[in-house]
């Protein structure tokens, strides 16, 4: 019998692990799909650790939960939602773990909706699950014109913005203000390369021309020998299509060559956390795009101001759009009476609507979500009040100017 | 022709990194046998530690280069009292993997504290703007890291070859055993060599604070870039790290200013090339791998 | 490689007993036989029941980092080359399999063979060039192949999807709905490929192929004097490797439906071999231990919303690599083994 001894050890340990494992959740799916008996989970997927952790990150949950105290209480005992839960997971920016995370909220969380999925990759990654899975998908933080292009499906819409949008605003503006003359640094990636197509395209539009357009590796954090190459030519303005760390990492050594008083800097994609991360005075006069700011006018103030009592610190424009997208697909399912991702999408396509996040915004037949958006540039460090005021909107670009209009790609 | 000697001056000083942080890992590899992993690890603690000092002592650039080699040296001494001496008698794949390990432990601690959005610093006094010689306009800074990275060098090389430890460190790195037999007590510099290679990394990122992104994971791809001029140079040769470090800044400089597309791969190549057909590196001697 | 400060280079994967366990020939009607057959067969019932107790993309993902971690062994354990880069194989064959699922809609074993072939292919010019070097040097030369396999996958973006990934991969199996759809099934008819590549490393290393393997790990100078090609041995047992790296790989591509560049980083290499060391170097069971370890405890982690993944992994990895260098399957044999041996002496 001493033969069997470390056998039995094994099984035991094997068995015992597996129970241990038990709380996982395995088992065929139910067919068909939940209809989560009167209880309505949204599901939060983003990066909660990495780089855009401060951009939407856990704070976002925040902001969703705000929309959900509004939403009962304009409702109250009326509430066709009376149990509404929020799941959350880090996809970390990755294409492959958001593909498995939407996958689990889908299936084993009962999720009737994601929110919010920055990162490109990630969010094209989430919208092919949801169209598998025929559940929504709302996409605030992610640019690609993709979701809305060749890879748009009748569940995924895009919130916020998208890269056409920052072009069209960005390169435009500083165009029709006097920067004719570009040189353009992007990185060697698919939205590094829509970016400079998207740009180089506003920009001769508007009347400028693009002296170069200049590749970088991605990523990359050695920019010194494409800044000379970009001032090469003297150009009056010079777009920085990098964005996150490389981002920073440009601006630090572009300032570094001393190129912010021979160059006007133009950033294709630029986040209110990526001035905060730098210092204002590195970015101060920079040009760029953006979808919501918080302290644009008294309503958005308003908000911002019960978004700091929670938080301790300014909402960006992903929290204002999570908060956005999570009140108004609320609202479609208290118009549609279900949480059935069928009828509440009728209820959203071709929407009006003007909130906090969206002003003149209306959702069209490509998902894409149109709103007036904001031309702003960053002030110098004496122009600062307060934490996070590091900007001064410069133009309000209307609904109709601001985004390409609905792509031949996009067959739902 | 100003263009070139601007890349020129670029890739030396990308190379100056190179080349201080992998004098730092030849010297351990020397003496200790020890392929560190973590050695970007270290140089992105440089770096942190540097913009956390800025931030909460108000200690600006010029005195962080001086106090964070210092306490770089300590985390080194840490770093071989408690773990890497374990494993000095086995295979040195084990303290490979150990100082992997170790990274992706440091990586995280970092993450955890400081998210991985980036810590700003500051422009160094003085070294904002350009230089202008011969007509061509140089970024200070630039040629500042280029010139300090080749006097250290230097002064590490004096070291080596002037003093009583250096010769130790010489000797054992080229046969351990016959230094002993010569009644030198090698075991007593280990600990004081490795925290000294540590140091030279985290030098290597003070330096870069002011023209890096400073986030967790600078080190990473640092890493393998450093593997790649180890082997260029030569593993266990000191000279050959140093001069390895500054062609590769070169490779990377002229590869991105002239065929941007190959100027990642081509460091790889490089390095596959001299493993292959020079495995002692330009320097080494043919350890019969 | 010059002894350094004090060595007696012990070299991964040697056991701390004379008996070299797994590999030892086997004295007729030892007991080892029985108890070699019981935790065969328990390993198959956990195996077949896993997607029961753990959701099932994930109880795939397990078993998939499994097979991958045991070709890693079956170099490094087996035969003492560490290879930084296999995720040139995985990840390859990861593309390949899913390029050829989505343009030519055959079977997915089909496409996973696909994968593997084109795998294997690449691994016999990166093994000839490889193994001229050992050691450290071998490592650093399979991570500059695989970086320059990873900068060709992102140049082709037009095929790859670059940044985005390969997208939109279906599961064809001849139409039967349940295994295409839900990914219960799917496990069942994919398990089948894992553990026919887990046999296939079985029969590897239980064979005189395997025990020269072992012999060329212990001493390569004295099996080169005994009359045996070493680098062809080296060479085939890479492209064997890579080429059961590359059917994993396939399989994870196919179950998720979706690869990226991710598969092809240096990362993913460093965390196979972090698997493989986990769960114990040259021991067929170390990988799925391993896998099943670090794929449960990521799962649990980044679900939980805890930051800090890198902390416990690496911490668990220097804690192995410091005290149980035979990583925890490892040092459970050694236990069970030292148990079990003073009886044997004394004649029960």
């Amino acid at each position: 019998m001493r033969n069997k001894k470390p056998a039995a050890v094994v099984a035991v340990a094997v068995l015992g692990s597996l129970a241990l494992a038990a709380c996982g959740g395995g088992g065929p799916t139910a067919a068909g799909g939940k209809l989560s008996d009167g209880k309505v989970v949204i599901g939060l997927l983003n990066d909660q650790s990495g780089v855009y952790k401060d951009l939407s990150g856990p704070n976002s949950k925040v902001a969703i939960q705000m929309a959900i105290d509004d939403y009962k209480a304009k409702y109250g005992a009326k509430a066709v939602a009376k149990t509404i839960e929020i799941v959350t997971a880090d996809h970390q920016n990755k294409p492959d773990i958001a593909n498995t995370k939407a996958q689990e909220m889908y299936d084993r969380q009962n999720a009737d909706i994601i929110l919010d999925v920055p990162t490109s990759s990630a969010a094209l990654a989430v919208a092919t699950v949801a169209k598998a899975k025929k559940k929504l998908f709302i996409d605030i933080t992610a640019g690609t014109t993709e979701l809305t292009g060749k890879s748009c499906n009748k569940y995924t819409y895009a919130w916020a913005y998208d890269t056409a949008m920052l072009a069209k605003g960005t390169g435009a503006a500083v165009v029709r203000n006097g920067g004719k003359s570009w040189s353009i640094v992007y990185p060697d990636y698919a939205f590094g390369q829509s970016m400079n197509k998207s740009f180089t395209e506003a920009v001769t539009g508007a009347g400028g021309t693009v002296q170069q357009s200049i590749a970088t590796p991605f990523p990359n954090d050695n920019f010194a020998t494409f800044i000379t190459k970009a001032a090469s030519t003297t150009p009056q303005v010079i777009g920085i299509m990098a964005a996150g760390g490389d981002l920073i990492n440009f601006v630090k050594q572009y300032n570094q060559a001393g190129m912010q008083s021979k160059a006007q800097l133009a950033v294709g994609l630029m986040f209110i956390t990526d001035i905060h991360s730098l210092g204002v005075d590195q970015f101060a006069g920079t040009t760029f795009t953006e979808p919501w700011y918080w302290n644009f006018d008294a309503q958005n103030k308003a908000w911002a101001d019960r978004f700091q009592a929670k938080t301790g610190t300014r909402p960006t424009f992903a929290h204002a759009g999570n908060y956005s997208a999570a009140l108004n697909y609320l609202e479609a399912v208290q118009a549609a009476g279900t949480d059935d991702a069928d009828a509440v999408r009728k209820q959203l396509d071709g929407k009006k609507i003007n909130d906090i996040f969206l002003r003149n915004g209306q959702i069209r037949s490509d998902h894409r979500v149109v709103h007036d958006v904001y031309l702003a540039k960053v002030k110098t460090k004496a122009q600062v009040t307060e934490p996070w005021d590091y900007e001064k909107i410069v133009q309000t670009i209307p609904a109709a100017d601001a985004f390409e209009p609905v792509s031949a790609a996009c067959k739902m | 022709m100003s263009a070139f000697v601007q890349y020129t001056v670029q890739g030396l000083a990308a190379g100056g990194f190179y080349a201080l942080a992998a004098l730092g890992l030849a010297v351990i590899f020397g003496v200790l046998g020890v392929v560190n992993f973590s050695h970007g690890a270290c140089y992105m603690l440089g770096a942190v530690a540097a913009a956390v000092l800025l931030d909460v002592l108000h200690v600006h650039f010029w005195v962080a280069l001086a106090i964070v080699p210092i306490l770089l040296f300590l985390v080194g001494v840490l770093m071989e009292r408690l773990l890497i001496r374990w494993l000095l008698r086995l295979d040195p794949l084990y303290n490979f993997l150990l100082t992997f390990g170790l990274s992706l432990i440091l990586v995280d601690v970092v993450k955890r504290r400081y998210g991985v959005s980036g810590l700003p610093y500051e422009r160094p006094a003085g070294m904002a703007g350009q230089l202008h010689i011969g007509g061509i306009g140089l970024p200070t800074y630039s040629v500042f890291v280029c010139l300090f990275s080749l006097l250290i060098c230097g002064v590490v090389w004096l070291l080596l070859t002037k003093t009583r430890v250096g010769m130790i460190v010489r000797a054992s790195t080229e046969d351990a055993d016959r230094t002993r037999a010569l009644g030198i007590n090698v075991g007593r510099w280990v600990t004081p060599v490795f925290g000294f290679g540590i140091a030279l990394a985290g030098l290597a990122g003070v330096m870069a604070a002011p023209f890096r992104a400073i986030t967790a994971d600078m080190g990473s791809n640092f890493v393998i870039i450093l593997f790649a001029v180890v082997v260029i140079g030569g593993l266990g040769s000191i000279l050959g790290a140093v001069v390895a470090g500054f062609l590769v800044g070169l490779v990377e400089a002229y590869g991105q200013a002239y065929a941007p597309t190959f100027a990642q791969v081509a460091i790889f190549v490089l390095m596959a090339g001299v493993v292959l057909f020079r495995p002692a590196g330009l320097f080494g001697r043919d350890e019969s791998a | 490689m010059t002894q350094h400060v004090n060595n007696t280079s012990e070299t991964p994967g040697t056991p701390h007993t004379p008996d070299t366990a797994d590999v030892a020939p086997q004295p007729a009607g030892s007991r080892r036989g029985p108890l070699r057959w019981i935790m065969a067969a328990v390993g198959l019932v956990a195996t077949l029941a896993l997607p029961w107790f753990v959701y099932p993309p994930v109880a795939m993902d397990i078993a998939a980092w499994a097979l991958f971690a045991i070709s890693v062994d079956l170099l490094l354990g087996y035969t003492g080359l560490l290879s930084f880069g296999h995720a040139a194989f995985w990840g390859s064959s990861s593309y390949v399999t899913g390029l050829i699922a989505i343009h030519w809609g055959v079977p997915f074993p089909i496409a996973i063979l696909g994968g593997m072939l084109f795998a294997m292919a690449i691994a016999v010019p990166i093994g000839y060039l490889s193994v001229r070097r050992t050691g450290i040097y071998f490592a650093m030369v399979t991570l500059a192949f695989a970086q320059m396999v990873y900068f060709v996958a992102n140049q082709l973006s037009g095929l790859t999807g670059g940044e985005n990934g390969l997208q939109a991969i279906p599961i064809s199996f001849f139409g039967i709905a349940p295994v295409e759809t839900d990914p219960f099934f799917f496990y069942f008819a994919a398990i089948g490929l894992i553990l026919l590549g887990i046999w296939a490393a079985w029969r590897i290393v239980h064979s005189p192929f395997g025990r020269v393997l072992v012999a060329i790990r212990e001493n390569p100078a004295r099996a080169r004097a005994l009359g045996y090609d070493v680098d062809r041995y080296k060479i085939i047992v890479f492209v064997l490797s890579a080429g059961l790296a590359g059917l994993a790989g396939g399989v994870f591509a196919i179950s998720h439906g979706f690869t990226s560049l991710e598969e092809l980083d240096w990362t993913t290499s460093g965390k196979v071999v972090l698997i493989t060391v986990l769960g114990g170097i040259g021991t067929l069971w170390g990988g799925p231990l391993g896998a099943a370890i670090v794929v449960t405890l990521e799962d649990r982690l980044t679900s939980s919303g805890f930051e800090g993944t890198g902390i416990i992994l690496g911490s668990i990895f220097v804690v192995i690599v410091l005290l149980f260098r035979h990583g925890i399957w490892g040092t459970v044999r050694d236990l069970l083994q030292r148990r079990m041996e003073p009886r044997h002496d004394r004649g029960d």
